[in-house]
């Protein structure tokens, strides 16, 4: 009499082992890392949550947002899965992402401003792409359009990321993670438990490529004195608690 | 030999109708007329027209007043024709030997495929079954040669065998073998009034009093003399023109039309094991203006109906229609080198051709320019050295000299007071073979919000201070 438990479906044996690694497929619940370790460990959810919409509120643009993606966006594109830039404020250097070791055919830009929700959702909803990042193109950012893509975001087993420009007032969030960026960079949970936490990723807005090359006695102790002058009197994310 | 052929015939009694209604979404009385003698005539009606007493051969006129709802269309013959070639494309999955028998026929070898199909009978209601979900109706007729099958296709019989089909003819009045009329007058003028009592008259005397040609077709559908027949082909390449018996300028009419020519390019790229690479779509305007033409290009050769036309309904609503559509015309670009679809093993999921999926719908809505990938390039000046291309197509060298993470798409003027220069420079100086020389020195500079900001000193063309990117 054979076992009926040996006739499972192979899909469900494969489910049923978290220690199994099936290339593209990823179950839920799962976070990326983001390729420093050290800020793996401070994420409330271990790494860039899968399938979660991941909103980062810098306090101006060019201060390490981008930076602080692109070694996930290096490991997915290496794989061989695909990752959405939309509309970025600027041109993302080529040879840039070339060195920190994006796989540049893996990578794709929507250019347009005007479409630019509307192609985040489709990217989230085919649940390919590895990652999306987007710049949101509105001055007034409407709630239930984040809402959507949070929605859309739960389809696919990546993480959805939204910039808000300085400036854009983001709408009370729903989502799993907002963090704060100053210049550094340094990191502020907007939402979740702890929010005094705090970490400095960099000094001098420089974040050095790799865990190795980080000093995290420098990052840690002495933020840049500058940086922290310059902070002074920027409450506009503050409000938004 | 002969005995071994099977014909199918395929009699489609309304095509003058089904021609109209593939391009027309509608379920109302509808009907087909033409000038006959200077008069419009109802050709053909469909069901809800017929059952409120419209009838062929009706004058317009008179069918418009007993059913003033009535929708009637010119007759279209080069439509009917192109439907005839896709009755006969249809019948091309049943059977290499498919003719033509115009103006509302096929026949086709059916005895080949016979196994194959699962019997003769399974094989006849999967062909009716395929041509009535294409919106063609039709009736079947069998015989083992090609002109009786012809003829017992516009009747609906069959006779799988010579000594059957002797016996079927021979019960047939003279006006079932669809004659010119002349010669149909001419013979119930002689009193002859079924095909038996026909072949009794001696050979000869009916070659005298009617013609040679009464007496070959005699002989053709008794099978005693091979039938001519012109094999017909699938085309080369896939290329159809519709028109509409009313111009539109509603997307969603022009959809129900695309849906329809998706429809028969699907069965051509089937059958001819083609793989779609791009659609160019013409859409004539009713005032005679120059054409409106778009093209769909797929990310990966391949062909999905539903995605295709998804693509096209993108397309539409983009463009601003002018004026009002009356035909559209399209041409496909495929190709035979092709992988059919594979299916993740895992999950069943089709992840291959998704993405290649994915870029084609961004891409119709977004435009060429945009989506797209990034390139780099080997010049030494930083806004040559990169470029857009189409996604996927990255290239990219190598480049050892510090480069910003973003670029601005136009080097700024800046001011020296408002920056701190941290490192460099580097001298670029080049471009002189093709008149864009430029020397500049490049620094990693701050501004005074601490952004590390990659700026020039120009000395050539222009003098100035510039910023051109930023370290993020």
């Amino acid at each position: 009499m054979p076992d009926a438990r040996r006739f499972q479906p192979i899909e469900q044996l494969l489910e049923s082992r978290n220690d199994l690694w099936r290339g593209r497929h990823r179950p839920a619940g799962d976070a990326l890392t983001s390729g420093r370790a050290e800020l793996d460990h401070w994420l409330p959810t271990g790494g860039w949550p899968c399938g979660r919409l991941v909103e980062l509120l810098p306090e101006r643009l060019g201060i390490g947002e981008f930076s602080l993606l692109l070694p996930m966006l290096a490991e997915q594109t290496r794989r061989g899965v695909p990752v959405l830039l939309v509309s970025p404020p600027w041109v993302p250097c080529p040879q840039h992402l070339e060195r920190v070791g994006v796989a540049l055919e893996w990578l794709v830009v929507v250019r347009s401003a005007d479409q630019a929700l509307w192609a985040t959702e489709q990217g989230l909803k085919s649940g390919l792409c590895g990652a999306i990042l987007l710049w949101h193109p509105r001055s007034r950012v409407r709630s239930q359009a984040i809402r959507r893509l949070q929605l859309a975001a739960e389809c696919g087993p990546a993480p959805a990321f939204v910039y808000y420009k300085p400036g854009q007032q983001p709408p009370p969030s729903l989502a799993s993670l907002r963090l704060g960026i100053r210049p550094g960079p340094e990191l502020t949970l907007l939402r979740g438990n702890d929010q005094s936490k705090v970490l400095h990723l960099g000094r001098g807005n420089v974040i050095p490529l790799s865990t190795s090359d980080m000093a995290p006695t420098h990052s840690r102790d002495q933020p840049e004195r500058s940086d922290r002058i310059a902070c002074k009197g920027q409450t506009l994310w503050e409000s938004v608690q | 030999m002969r005995g071994n052929r099977l014909w199918a015939g395929v009699h489609c009694p309304a095509l003058a109708l089904d021609a109209i209604e593939q391009v027309v979404a509608d379920d109302g009385p509808a009907a087909v007329h033409e000038q006959l003698l200077g008069q419009a005539r109802i050709v053909q009606a469909n069901h809800p027209a017929l059952e409120q007493g419209v009838r062929p051969g009706q004058r317009l006129a008179a069918a418009l007043a007993i059913l003033p709802c009535l929708h009637s269309h010119a007759r279209n013959q080069r439509a009917e024709r192109q439907l005839l070639e896709q009755v006969a494309l249809v019948g091309y999955d049943f059977s290499h030997q498919v003719a033509l028998a115009p103006p509302d026929g096929i026949v086709l070898e059916v005895a080949g495929s016979r196994r194959l199909r699962g019997g003769i009978s399974a094989l006849l209601e999967t062909l009716t079954e395929q041509l009535h979900h294409r919106g063609i109706a039709v009736r079947l007729g069998l015989a083992p040669v090609p002109a009786a099958a012809r003829l017992l296709s516009r009747l609906g019989r069959r006779a799988p065998t010579l000594a059957e089909l002797h016996r079927q003819l021979a019960g047939l009045s003279i006006d079932r073998l669809a004659l010119e009329p002349k010669l149909a007058d001419l013979l119930s003028g002689c009193g002859v009034k079924t095909v038996a009592e026909l072949m009794k008259l001696p050979t000869a005397e009916r070659a005298r009093r009617f013609g040679p040609s009464l007496n070959r077709h005699l002989e053709q559908i008794h099978g005693c003399l091979e039938t001519p027949l012109a094999h017909w082909m699938p085309a080369q390449r896939f290329s159809l023109r519709l028109e509409l018996p009313t111009a539109s300028d509603e997307v969603s009419a022009l959809v129900f039309v695309f849906r329809r020519i998706l429809g028969r390019l699907g069965d051509w790229l089937r059958i001819r094991d083609q793989a779609l690479t791009g659609l160019n779509v013409s859409l004539e305007r009713e005032d005679g203006g120059s054409p409106l033409s778009f093209r769909v290009s797929l990310a990966r050769p391949g062909f999905d109906g539903e995605r295709l036309l998804e693509l096209i309904g993108l397309k539409l609503e983009q463009i601003h229609l002018p004026a009002a559509v009356d035909a559209i015309a399209v041409k496909a670009d495929s190709t035979d080198q092709h992988r059919p679809p594979q299916a993740d093993l895992f999950s069943a999921h089709n992840r291959a051709d998704a993405w290649p999926a994915l870029l084609d719908r961004l891409g119709a809505r977004l435009g060429e320019d945009g989506l797209a990938g990034l390139a780099t390039r080997s010049d030494h000046r930083p806004e040559r050295s990169w470029s857009w291309v189409s996604p996927g197509d990255s290239s990219a060298c190598q480049e050892q000299r510090p480069r910003p993470t973003w670029l601005l798409p136009e080097p700024r003027p800046c001011k020296p007071e408002q920056i701190r220069l941290e490192e460099g420079p580097e001298r670029i100086e080049t471009g002189w073979w093709d008149g864009q020389d430029c020397r500049r020195d490049y620094w990693i500079a701050r501004d005074r919000q601490q952004r590390r900001l990659w700026v020039f000193r120009e000395y050539k063309p222009r003098t100035g201070w510039f910023v051109h990117g930023i370290f993020d």
